[in-house]
């Protein structure tokens, strides 16, 4: 079923998979971009940690307590985000619960996502889309609309290069601390070297 | 007009193993997440960066070749990631307005 709602005039897909309206093979496009800040926070009392998206001009570095947790700032990088948009049908991915990408690099087989990088064939890499919150308390992560769309849209660009990529949700990894990889985050100026 | 090709008339000797694509456009940028949002497929890269994220990044975005510039050099394990991407890897001493100009002379607009 596609289920949509009208925001600022454009529909916003909450489910891609085709249904009444018929499957689109969807023509993605990546729209909305932002320039901002991805901000690192950890507890200095249970190890959490936590990320968010900052469009403000300098970072935020703020120590606050929350229930439980006493957050202090661990870092942050320049980054930019995209939502997604589809050609034919007009439909947006909203990709907001994306905070980055991460090529990984996990060589644990036991982690589902050592599994697939030790699956792949030389032209294809593994990417894990980053959700806002790492250890995922909720059980929540990057939506499966998110993740499909993602794969849609990078195959297709990539398909004509001879390359391929596969995306996945951090909550497939055992644990994303110790799953290693190569975030898609510049680093300051003066940290270039 | 292929990586190899480009790289001769620019006069830049290759860092890594590469795959020998076709060069359709030019990209300067010295910021890496910029790449997945802006660049676009089949692309020379000009870049002052040489972190892994740049390979990573690159990859996404489909280029055929990213030329480093000031004369920095990548780390082993940058180039390691560029020969499983077949991106071509190359350093050039000067900077990216110099590379630019080589670019315009060789008819990228
Ligand atoms: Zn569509
Ligand atoms: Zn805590
Ligand atoms: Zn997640
Ligand atoms: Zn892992």
């Amino acid at each position: 079923m596609i289920a949509s709602v009208a925001v600022r005039g454009e529909r916003i897909l909450e489910n891609v998979e085709g249904g009444a309206m018929g499957p689109c093979n969807h023509e993605w496009s990546i729209c909305n971009v932002r320039h901002g800040y991805f901000v690192e926070e950890g507890c200095f009392e249970c190890g959490a940690r936590l990320s968010f998206f900052s469009a403000e001009p300098v970072p935020p570095i703020d120590k606050y307590r929350e229930g439980r947790h006493y957050w202090a700032y661990l870092g942050s990088f320049q980054t930019v985000k995209f939502d997604l948009k589809c050609r034919a049908c007009a439909g947006i991915v909203d990709l907001n619960d994306v905070n980055g990408l991460m090529l990984s690099e996990c060589t644990d087989r036991d982690c589902q996502v050592g599994a697939l990088v030790h699956q792949q064939g030389p032209d294809s890499l593994v990417y894990v889309a980053l959700c806002p919150n790492t250890s995922h308390p909720t059980g929540k992560c990057v939506s499966s609309e998110g993740i499909e769309a993602l794969n849609q849209y990078f195959r297709a660009k990539l398909a004509p290069v001879g390359r391929k990529v596969t995306i996945v949700p951090c909550k497939l990894c055992n644990s994303i601390d110790k799953c290693r990889g190569t975030s898609i985050v510049d680093v300051g100026l003066t940290d270039i070297q | 007009m292929k990586v190899s090709e480009l790289a001769q008339k620019t006069g830049l000797a290759a860092i890594n193993e590469y795959k020998d694509r076709e060069i359709e456009r030019v990209y300067i940028s010295d910021m890496v997440s910029d790449l997945i949002a802006s660049a676009r497929t089949n692309s020379v890269v000009v870049t002052l960066q040489t972190h892994k994220s740049l390979i990573a990044a690159a990859n996404l975005a489909g280029a055929a070749m990213i030329v480093i510039v000031n004369g920095r050099k990548p780390s082993e394990d940058v180039v390691a990631l560029a020969n499983r991407t077949g991106i071509g890897l190359f350093s050039y001493d000067l900077d990216s307005w110099a590379f630019a100009k080589k670019l315009v002379n060789l008819g990228f607009e």
